[in-house]
């Protein structure tokens, strides 16, 4: 009795004081993820805690359960149209970027502990892909907006590279045991389309599936996502006793989920997000308690050059083998190099050894847990500062303050918005009736908040600086109203003027006509062509916003994009 | 450059009807082309100012317009302040009506000129207080001296 209370009590603690630390790790800049394997390193046998945990078993049960549960989430918040830019990259970056990531280190990691390459490699794959609670986390945490080239590319790329780390740790690791010298070239590649074939097929099935099925039952609302992570779970676990990769196929099931438009769709958000959060902070609390500390400081100088070789020399051959085709700029390049995030994934690939008792598993466990820590302090602490630096951010959209989706019917909605009339903006000094002939969809005026009093809806109303409005609005016409209510942020570099600068021009303009309104000169491909062909030219066959190109005194600047058509183009004067 | 580089008081208009866009460049067309420095007919460089207009509207938000365009036979950089008597649609990047209206008219070779004063006249109705000032100018003279000696010396 006293046990199971006592280790109730210390997991509800470790919890707790990781809630706590929440926000000030967010105010810090400093890696939630990170804190909490401190938190569990130091409630262990070598902290203050004391606690001897060496579990492996339990700790790889956990940990796989909280995989599938983070991929499904970040799945469920991809959203689709993101995919267009990021897809091919990420698609290579996640087989051929691994590879090339895991043989180099491999081969560095012989050399250095001067070890079997077959141990080598080995130890090469484990930390071969990057970590997708990691990524999704630390991007999102760090608050600012990268541009959708690079940042699909590393969500998709975190979520998409598990089958193949963890399908060369299957490899090596049986190539070792076996003895043999290879397993067979084409046995091997079998394995590998089988693990990508399967997981593909049976996440887009199971995908289409849970989504039909959420759209037609009707069940309490906490129960929706409860069903999703159920179904997600299952196909997670079936996937995987089939031989097929379980951890594409739960993401590619969130991804099918979370881009339909279904009136639960919202619940199961926010219920994930919960969720989501409890088994990344499990994750890493039960993989810093299943860490000895004090074992890591005797490879710990090796473990520290084999991060650093990592960071700096396989990542980023591996990201500039795989971007190639893609024509990604040389700054992006160097950024999604940067953002080669390590984190549990490496961690729960260095306990399988150990299950399948390879002799040296202490030493692939110890080094793996360093090369994961270290990656997690630098790269993970520096992911805002080089994003600016770089120059890869684009401003960010204003937001409502809330939204709620109203189901008027099984497939429509209207939303509920609230904004905050912020100083500066279009809106202060309008009235209702101004607000509603001003946008699509004549957005309803529902109540208006001043200083915690309702006020009716009144035309004679007159919108105030800090004033709360709600609407009601057809759906997609948040970002204009929310543009109406917020005030353009007019200091920085990212301060809209100055980032696309002072005038707007319609993509489809003709190059010819901006040439001869500010007599540049320009060859005559480029004269044929529209203004956004201009960005185009030399550029990814994508365009995404923020990407830009200087002509002679002016430069150009993606503005705004439906689909893979350039709306609007930002003219920035003198650049 | 300066805006009194581009600006004289005899081009500067305190509450000129607005009545529509159309209106607005026609009326800006029909100004210049009286200037001594103009050797162009109104519908020359109405024309240009149109073909600018094509592009995207040179509406910048806030209020705010500036047509611009490079005119054969002008032979000084020359600009044109008017402030509307009423807001009118100018279809601004952000939707908003016009009533501050600053546009500028080039020599077609005085290329890197014109993009300077173009960021010139940008950079100055971009701050919020000048542009109130400017609103609540009530003669010629006044939106002339307030047009330019609000800039950052």
């Amino acid at each position: 009795m006293l046990e199971t209370n006592t280790i109730i009590f210390l997991g509800g603690l470790l919890f707790l004081i990781g809630i706590l630390v929440n926000t000030l790790s967010a105010r810090l800049g400093f890696p939630l993820l990170l804190l909490f394997l401190v938190i569990g390193m130091l409630a262990g046998e070598d902290g203050i805690g004391g606690i001897q945990f060496d579990d492996f078993e339990t700790a790889f049960l956990v940990s796989n359960l909280a995989l599938a549960v983070i991929l499904l989430d970040g799945g469920l918040r991809t959203r689709m149209d993101t995919f267009r830019a990021g897809l091919g990259p990420a698609g290579v970056l996640a087989t051929w970027g691994v590879l090339v990531t895991a043989a180099s280190t491999g081969v560095f990691i012989a050399w250095l502990l001067d070890i079997d390459w077959r141990l080598g490699l080995l130890l090469g794959s484990i930390v071969g892909s990057t970590d997708a609670a990691a990524v999704f986390n630390l991007l999102r945490q760090s608050g600012i907006q990268l541009n959708e080239r690079v940042g699909a590319t590393l969500e998709i790329e975190s979520g998409a590279n598990d089958p193949m780390a963890i399908f060369l740790v299957l490899l090596f690791l049986e190539v070792i045991l076996s003895g043999e010298q290879s397993g067979g070239v084409v046995a091997a590649l079998l394995m590998l389309v089988q693990q990508f074939g399967i997981g593909a097929v049976a996440g887009l099935a199971g995908g289409r599936l849970l989504s039909a099925s959420i759209g037609r039952m009707r069940l309490a609302d906490g129960l929706y996502a409860l069903l999703v992570t159920s179904g997600g779970l299952v196909l997670f676990g079936a996937v995987n006793l089939i031989g097929g990769s379980g951890f594409l196929a739960i993401y590619l099931a969130g991804l099918i989920v979370g881009n339909r438009r279904a009136r639960v769709a919202e619940h199961v958000k926010r219920v994930m997000d919960g969720l989501a959060w409890l088994a990344q902070a499990g994750l890493f609390l039960i993989l810093g308690l299943l860490v000895t500390p004090s074992h890591l400081l005797e490879y710990s100088l090796a473990a520290i050059t084999i991060a650093a070789f990592v960071m700096f020399i396989a990542r980023p051959l591996a990201v500039t083998t795989s971007l190639l085709p893609f024509r990604f700029s040389k700054r992006e390049i160097t950024y999604v190099s940067w953002v080669g995030l390590r984190g549990a994934v490496p961690i729960v690939l260095a306990i399988f050894p150990t299950m399948r008792g390879l002799p040296d598993s202490a030493l692939l466990f110890d080094v793996t847990f360093v090369v994961v820590l270290t990656s997690l302090l630098i790269q993970g602490s520096t992911i805002s500062i080089l994003a600016r630096k770089l120059k890869v951010i684009v401003p960010d959209k204003a937001k409502p303050l809330d939204s709620r989706e109203l189901w008027i019917s099984r497939d429509n909605f209207i939303e509920l918005l609230a904004f905050r009339v912020e100083e500066d903006s279009p809106a202060v000094g309008k009235n209702p009736a101004q607000l509603k002939s001003r946008m699509a969809g004549e957005p309803e005026l529902v109540q208006v908040v001043r200083s915690g009093k309702r006020l009716y809806a009144r035309d004679a109303l007159h919108f105030q600086v800090d004033d709360q409005v709600w609407l009601l609005a057809e759906p997609g016409q948040s970002d204009t109203i929310a543009d109406y209510f917020s005030e353009h942020r007019r200091r920085g570099e990212l301060a809209a003027s100055r980032f696309f600068g002072e005038f707007v021009l319609r993509g489809d303009s003709p190059g010819a006509d901006l040439a001869s309104a500010y007599g540049l000169d320009l060859s005559p491909t480029q004269l044929e062509g529209t203004v956004a062909d201009l960005i185009r030219k030399g550029k990814a066959r994508h365009l995404v916003i923020g990407d830009r190109v200087a002509l002679g005194p002016i430069r150009l600047t993606v503005r705004e994009m439906a689909g893979d058509e350039v709306l609007s183009v930002g003219l920035k004067l003198s650049s | 450059m300066k805006i009194a580089d581009v600006l004289e008081p005899d081009h500067t208009y305190c509450n000129v009807p607005g009545v529509s866009k159309k209106r607005v460049l026609e009326n800006l067309a029909s100004f210049l082309s009286e200037d001594k420095d103009f050797a162009t007919d109104t519908d020359a460089i109405y024309q240009k100012l149109l073909e600018r207009e094509k592009l995207g509207s040179t509406g910048i938000g806030s209020g705010v317009a500036i047509p611009h365009c490079r005119v054969a036979g002008c032979n000084k950089i020359t600009g044109v302040l008017l402030k509307l008597n009423d807001s009118i649609d100018f279809d601004a990047t952000d939707g908003e009506p016009v009533d501050l209206v600053f546009a500028l008219v080039v020599p077609e070779e005085q290329t890197d000129e014109h993009l300077q004063a173009l960021s010139a006249i940008a950079e100055l109705l971009e701050s919020p207080d000048t542009r109130a000032r400017l609103r609540a100018a009530t003669s010629d003279e006044e939106l002339y001296d307030l047009a330019t000696s609000a800039e950052p010396t």
